[in-house]
């Protein structure tokens, strides 16, 4: 697969803070594949939302700071393209949705962008049709944007962003304000996006449960460095890895080590509630009674 | 003590958000508040201290009717720890953010300094009291936001979502402070979205959809009716889950919630039967 997204030793520091220990990424290299569903996660401080600004362009066209390195987004330095351009390819979603959001109504709200693409009328009707359903708050399309609670405002963010078809999308705490299955609810659409549109994606987020149940691939920051890059299966089974990075491995995963370090789970440490019943009843004899 | 008597409360635009709803919170209690986006826990939190005030029931607050209290007055009462930080941050150093309450209730110099260095220290501020809270990190803003509600040393701490926008480490932090809190004898009541800190800490929990109660009860006894839950939108914490899945083996569990609970539930069950492990 290509890369969409080129990151090649990229340090930022922001202004005011010049020295290595303070830089709010320091020598950060990867790529992003087309179709990659990405997490991003981090203890606070540990620079996630500063890497996303340095995916779409906000670093450095509207924040200032020292930077070094290359970002490239489909092999087109950032630095060379304007965010206008960028937002075609990369959309974002922000982590407060109160930040983001112009319009007094919803279907005004996914129309802004796609009007400022000068797209046609019949076409824009469709293209907030489809997102609205996509992101199933179809039901939502006349109301007011500030009578809505933070979960609906963060799903019509995420509408009025899919509307646009961009190739990446890019999301800083999507979930921050929903309920369990509002959060829930958003991995499904991303899921969708990302096996159905072929979106690659990128997503900030503190919960990870969730992230180990949905994401390919999780980066892990911590002080501004990127401490892992890996598979969530190899993040859950690299003992204490979590931990010592100030995070928690999920219940499900860190009980199955507790009982495989005891003799009594046979199986590969499980990364969702799912996968550790399995794992429980091929390791538990109590399992086999009832298919007997 | 709280006690809520068959409170409805209709915005000005007609919309009804809690309907008939009835509980006592006694005092030292630890609550926690859950339901659905939208179910109208923000709402029911801000009875508390009259910020709205009920169209029709009663909320009587250490026996104070909210109805005809005002808010600097049940301020004494009710500590607020709103969700966003900045919405109630305002003063330009750390001391004067957290002074500001007690100076307000007419407290001598000596005393306000007093409490203001006690609460900073609470919540590891104390290095920086003549900071600008705009320059500090969201956490130690939620930090500044505290420690200046627990300067008023309220008799209720009422908390909106404390660990939003905190890392894990800091949510269990700002967690631990407040079950630390509930231990000297504050009666605590918490909204959250984390099941697995509403199992990790609260002794009660009422779950609110579309404005009514649908349990009040313990954790345990909350998290194992899922389909309870799922009406609004809440789904149990996943150890809770997973055992949940076992309901159709014949094989007796208890109510595990955390990691530690379901350890000892699967060890029980292989120390009775010391032949069911395969290797």
């Amino acid at each position: 697969m290509k890369p969409v997204i080129t990151i090649e030793k990229l340090s930022f520091s922001y202004p005011g803070y010049s020295d290595v220990a303070t830089n709010a990424l320091q020598d950060i290299s990867l790529q992003v594949a087309a179709g990659e569903f990405v997490g991003i996660t981090g203890p606070a401080g540990a620079g996630k939302s500063t890497l996303v600004l340095c995916m779409n362009g906000i670093i450095p066209h509207f924040q200032e700071g020292d930077f070094q390195g290359k970002v490239l987004i489909n092999n087109r330095d950032t630095f060379e393209t304007t965010c206008a351009e960028l937002s075609l390819q990369i959309g974002s979603v922000f982590q407060d949705p109160e930040a983001q959001i112009v319009a007094p109504t919803v279907e005004e709200e996914l129309a802004f962008g796609l009007e400022n693409m000068a797209i046609a009328p019949a076409e824009i009707e469709r293209r907030i049709s489809e997102a609205l359903e996509l992101i199933g708050i179809a039901h939502l399309r006349l109301r007011s944007t500030d009578e809505l609670s933070g979960g609906q405002k963060q799903r019509v963010s995420i509408a009025a962003v899919i509307a646009l078809r961009p190739q990446i999308l890019i999301l800083d705490e999507p979930t921050s304000e929903l309920d369990p299955i509002g959060t829930m609810e958003v991995f499904e659409v991303l899921k969708k996006l990302n096996q159905e549109q072929h979106l690659t994606i990128v997503v900030v987020e503190q919960k990870v449960n969730i992230l180990m149940e949905y994401v390919g691939r999780l980066l892990i920051l911590k002080n501004g460095a990127l401490v892992a890059d890996k598979s969530p299966r190899e993040i859950v089974n690299q003992p204490n890895l979590l931990e010592s990075i100030g995070l928690s491995a999920p219940p499900v995963s860190q009980l199955a080590d507790r009982l495989k370090t005891a003799g009594l789970y046979t199986q590969e440490l499980p990364l969702t509630v799912d996968e550790a019943y399995d794992g429980l009843t091929k390791s538990f004899a109590f399992a086999k009674i009832e298919r007997v | 003590m709280i006690s809520v008597n068959n409170l409805s409360f209709k915005y000005p635009s007609g919309v009804e958000v809690l309907n008939d709803i009835s509980f006592t919170i006694p005092k030292g209690a630890f609550v926690a508040l859950i339901g659905q986006n939208g179910a109208g826990k923000t709402t029911l939190l801000k009875q508390f201290n009259s910020l709205l005030r009920p169209t029709t029931g009663r909320v009587l607050i250490a026996g104070i009717d909210t109805s005809s209290a005002t808010t600097g007055k049940l301020a004494q009462k009710v500590g607020f720890l709103f969700q966003n930080p900045d919405h109630q941050i305002f003063m330009a150093n750390v001391e004067r953010e957290i002074g500001f309450g007690p100076k307000n209730l007419g407290l001598s110099k000596t005393e306000v300094r007093q409490r203001v260095a006690r609460a900073a220290a609470a919540v590891g501020l104390t290095p920086y009291l003549t900071e600008n809270p705009l320059f500090l990190s969201k956490g130690q803003r939620q930090r500044v936001a505290f420690a200046s509600v627990l300067a008023m040393k309220p008799e209720i701490l009422v908390l909106d979502e404390p660990t939003t926008g905190q890392d894990y480490q800091e949510g269990l932090e700002i967690m631990e402070m407040v079950k630390e809190l509930n231990e000297q004898g504050h009666t605590i009541v918490f909204v959250t979205h984390d099941m697995e800190l509403v199992a990790r800490y609260a002794k009660r929990v009422i779950v609110l959809s579309q404005g009514r109660i649908l349990l009040d009860d313990s954790c345990h006894n909350v998290f194992y009716q899922p389909a309870i839950l799922r009406e609004t939108n809440l789904f149990p914490p996943q150890i809770a889950k997973l055992i949940q899945k076992f309901a159709k083996q014949p094989f007796e569990f208890g109510k595990p919630l955390s990691v530690d609970e379901a350890y000892q539930e699967f060890l029980k069950y292989t120390e009775s039967e010391p032949d069911v492990c395969c290797s």
